[in-house]
């Protein structure tokens, strides 16, 4: 059982470390002293392909690393599908209330099992505009995870995978300006992700279809996007709409 | 712009803090359903809005209020050690060096854009009036959603207890600590904004 006083001082150290190296020795040592064997903090993105700035610090059964790699399963394993249900950490073996497994989420589940991996807590990373990541320990096959010392285990998770997001956007080149939409492209965008037509936008907002195709117009060349639908998920990703622009109103 | 005021009863002869007091009630009233008092059933206003706060509030060009934060001394009583002591496993960090940040707030009818650029604006100006005010750390309280967010901010920040993993909606208090270091930190996470200061008593005079 570990303190708040050692989280705290894991904390400040990760905050301190400025490479990979630095703090995946941190996070190696405080994983071992909450008596978990393998960690993983990642974004779920598919890093097999190129880009450069997505986070990966793992220690996990090689066998299971490969497994995971060759199947692709950033986006679609049962656990990270499960963290993106919720803030707070959660038990591998609560997956199966948080989320509906198929034949092949239990596949993925019992070949983590094979390859060593007992139970396990994982910690969502939600930031407003960026990818989303998780922080998981892991437990040997059989070893038991202690519940009481949960919540040191979610601190370390957070505090571990903004470590890594520093180290990452400090490696990356400066984070470039988000692109500007005006007011009236902002309300056109918005539209479009509710699935309306140019006609139907421009009956909404009491303009011409052709102003309104314009303005959509504009919009995509700001993004550099040339599809409708692209547009309206890079507006909903970095923020120039929001889900309750679309949903609620 | 960034509006600076000192104590309760500059800010309520002035329309802007008027307008936060009823953004204030707007938010955690009406929106988060806090169960706290109100005045006059429009203004949100509690015992901790005495002539020792101070109020950082950011504006847009006409002077409407975007987004505000109310900062208290830890030298006497303030939320972390009146209401959630047990939040601290140490007890609250205090001291003339020490604010606590509160009520931190952001106008209801903001877009999500405008919402994020005045977020980071607010951020940007409680680190700037830290570095002139001699002020070394803030404290505060948060849900988790809103705890891990502003550990994203890119500030050094330190958990004084432990989360619930139960409920996500339980508090967490943590520390930030600012230093001449901090704006870089900022920059690098994508939070800082240029700001414009002004103190209302310049501003009047």
């Amino acid at each position: 059982m570990i303190s708040l006083a050692e989280v705290q001082a894991f904390c400040t150290a990760a905050n301190a470390a400025s490479t990979p190296q630095t703090l995946m020795h941190a996070v190696q040592e405080i994983t071992a002293r909450m008596g978990f064997r393998y960690f993983a903090l990642v974004h779920h993105i598919d890093l097999l392909a190129p880009d450069g700035t997505g986070i990966r610090l793992v220690h996990y059964p090689h066998e299971w690393v490969e497994a995971f790699e060759e199947g692709r399963l950033y986006a679609s394993d049962p656990i990270h599908r499960a963290s993106q249900t919720t803030n707070v950490g959660f038990a591998w073996s609560k997956v199966a209330t948080m989320i509906t497994l198929n034949a092949r989420d239990r596949a993925v589940l019992a070949a983590a099992r094979i390859a060593g991996l007992g139970n396990g807590f994982t910690i969502p990373a939600h930031i407003p505009g960026e990818t989303n990541g998780s922080c998981s320990f892991a437990m040997g096959e059989g070893d038991d995870m202690d519940d009481a010392q949960l919540p040191l285990v979610q601190l370390v998770g957070s505090f571990a995978f903004e470590a890594a997001r520093k180290i990452a956007h400090a490696a990356a080149s400066p984070i470039p300006a988000v692109p500007q939409l005006t007011e009236r492209q902002i309300e056109c965008v918005a539209l479009v992700a509710r699935g309306k037509t140019d006609w139907e936008i421009a009956r909404i907002l009491g303009v011409g279809a052709e102003t309104v195709t314009q303005h959509l117009k504009d919009a995509r060349d700001r993004y550099g996007v040339t599809k409708r639908t692209m547009l309206a998920i890079r507006a909903l990703f970095d923020g120039a709409i929001s889900f309750a622009d679309i949903l609620r109103r | 712009m960034v509006v600076t005021g000192n104590g309760i009863e500059q800010a309520l002869g002035d329309r802007v803090f008027r307008s936060m007091f009823e953004e204030r009630k707007r938010v955690f009233v009406d929106l988060l359903g806090w169960d706290i008092p109100t005045l006059a059933g429009r203004y949100e206003i509690d015992q901790f809005d005495d002539d020792e706060a101070v109020y950082i509030v950011i504006t847009d060009d006409s002077g409407e209020h975007c987004g505000s934060a109310r900062l208290l001394r830890t030298d006497r009583p303030h939320i972390l050690d009146t209401i959630f002591p047990h939040l601290c496993e140490d007890g609250p960090p205090a001291g003339p060096a020490v604010r606590e940040i509160t009520r931190f707030c952001l106008a209801r009818r903001l877009r999500a854009r405008d919402r994020l650029v005045t977020r980071n604006r607010l951020i940007s100006a409680l680190v700037r009036h830290a570095l002139h005010h001699g002020i070394t750390a803030y404290t505060g309280v948060a849900e988790w959603a809103w705890f891990q967010q502003i550990l994203a901010f890119g500030w050094v920040c330190v958990p004084l207890g432990l989360p619930s993993i139960s409920d996500p909606h339980s508090l967490s208090a943590m520390r930030i600590d600012i230093s001449p270091e901090t704006p870089r930190l900022l920059r690098q996470s994508g939070t800082f904004e240029p700001i414009h200061l002004m103190d209302l008593d310049r501003a009047a005079a």
